[in-house]
């Protein structure tokens, strides 16, 4: 039966057979390491012992040498040490491949790893931001998640008010609160009108981004998405990379993610004060009744 | 490396664990070796320690990402002929890829079959007749790299 037609805990278990590891319980890429010194060290005596022989053969007296049967001996001695050397070599192949194997069931159980810890780390956000109604409170804990998330230290989250986008939470320029731009207009605004993410690598090009301006103390990586809800633009969330660290598309993606549900966080958080807005109307309305 | 092996082995860089048990399958039962890498970091150790026939590069991978690794690749010479698989169907990392030295682009989501053809065609052309190490294929959008 070829290789690719076992499955792969067989390929294993036949690997690990060949190998000599006949106690292969628990595969681990030590027990194969360990294994595989084991047999070379054992290769390389048995080696030693026939080269021994071979040269305690060649100093013996050419007429000993003569005598029947000592050059069948010779030749039986060579071919012993070549059969020692081909049976390393074969289970030599096993521990490669098993190493192999081994090595890509790290890697599975690695990515396995990362995508739980992502997920959770995007559930407890998620959570985070679901326990806030107050719009103040969620655009701190969601500028605050992403940071987390991303190991970025500061950031801005946007929103949209009729054309313009304006900054109402900041963290690490603080400055940058309350400031206006169209949209359209620089980074944040092309993210806005394009809704798609941008990851920023060295200087932003003013030519794609018109209306640019230039900040200071210059960023040299950052990342903004749209905050998108059933279609409908809230706003965009912007994160800035510590310095010597840029961010990677995969960062992007992790922050595009994020951003999805913190637009669903916004979204409720503006229903809930348009909610509060309409019950405090109709009370001053009841108000003004009783009164009159 | 491929004359010493039965099957010409191609590594798998992809950080997503169902796309990479998708692939390992597919790919062992194409006759092709599959090896596999959840990471940048893992991914130019292996191409650098087990020298794969191909590599199966996604751009979105932690720590280092795809682009990186092919730039490092590319720095140090190293001409394993890779296939960059990206979500992205844009003119510019088509570019990007081609100067890098890619040999083909792959978007995502993509055709199993279609890339399982790519992979095998690109394994052929290292092993077979073409003298330069990186040769011609199409991806599944009809894409090619030169």
């Amino acid at each position: 039966m070829r290789n690719h037609r076992l499955n792969e805990p067989d390929r294993l278990r036949r690997d690990a057979r060949i190998a000599g590891l006949r106690d292969f319980q628990t595969p681990s890429l030590e027990a194969v390491e360990q294994r595989r010194r084991q047999l070379w060290q054992r290769t390389a005596t048995a080696l030693a012992l026939v080269a021994a022989l071979v040269v305690a053969f060649a100093i013996v007296p050419s007429d000993r040498l003569a005598a029947p049967g000592t050059g069948r001996i010779l030749f039986a001695i060579v071919g012993v040490g070549g059969g020692l050397f081909l049976w390393a070599f074969h289970k030599e192949t096993a521990l490669e491949r098993l190493t192999r194997s081994l090595t890509d069931e790290r890697v599975l159980t690695a990515a396995l790893t990362n995508r739980l810890h992502e997920v959770s780390l995007l559930l407890d956000a998620g959570k985070q931001m679901n326990a806030h109604l107050q719009m103040d409170e969620l655009l701190d804990t969601i500028l605050r998640s992403a940071c987390e998330l991303l190991d970025a230290t500061g950031g801005s989250v946007m929103l949209v008010e009729e054309t313009d986008l304006v900054t109402v939470c900041a963290l690490g320029r603080d400055a940058a609160e309350g400031q206006r731009m169209r949209l359209g207009e620089g980074v944040a605004g092309y993210v806005a009108i394009r809704r798609e993410p941008v990851l920023i690598d060295g200087h932003a090009d003013p030519a794609l981004f018109p209306g640019l301006i230039l900040r200071e103390p210059y960023v040299e990586s950052a990342m903004s998405v749209p905050l998108v809800h059933r279609a409908e633009l809230e706003g965009v969330l912007n994160v800035n990379a510590p310095i010597g660290r840029s961010f990677t598309e995969y960062d992007l993606r992790a922050l595009a993610v994020f951003s999805e549900q913190a637009a669903l966080a916004i979204a409720n958080a503006r229903l809930y004060e348009a909610e509060r807005a309409h019950v405090a109307a109709l009370l001053d309305l009841r108000k003004r009744r009783e009164v009159g | 490396m491929t004359g010493a092996h039965h099957r010409p082995r191609v590594l798998i860089a992809e950080d997503d664990p169902d796309t990479l048990v998708i692939l390992r399958v597919n790919l062992n039962a194409a006759g092709i070796e599959p090896m596999l890498a959840g990471d940048g970091h893992t991914a130019l150790e292996r191409i650098e320690a087990e020298s794969p026939d191909a590599v199966l590069l996604d751009v979105l991978l932690p720590g280092i990402d795809g682009w990186q690794v092919l730039e490092q690749l590319h720095a140090k010479g190293n001409t394993v002929p890779v296939i960059v698989c990206s979500g992205k169907d844009n003119i510019h990392d088509l570019q990007r890829a081609r100067e890098l030295g890619a040999v083909a682009y792959l978007v995502k989501p993509f055709d199993i079959d279609r890339l399982i053809e790519v992979t095998s065609e690109v394994v052929g052309l290292r092993q077979g007749a073409p003298a330069a190490g990186r040769g011609t294929a199409a991806d599944a959008d009809g894409v090619e790299l030169a």
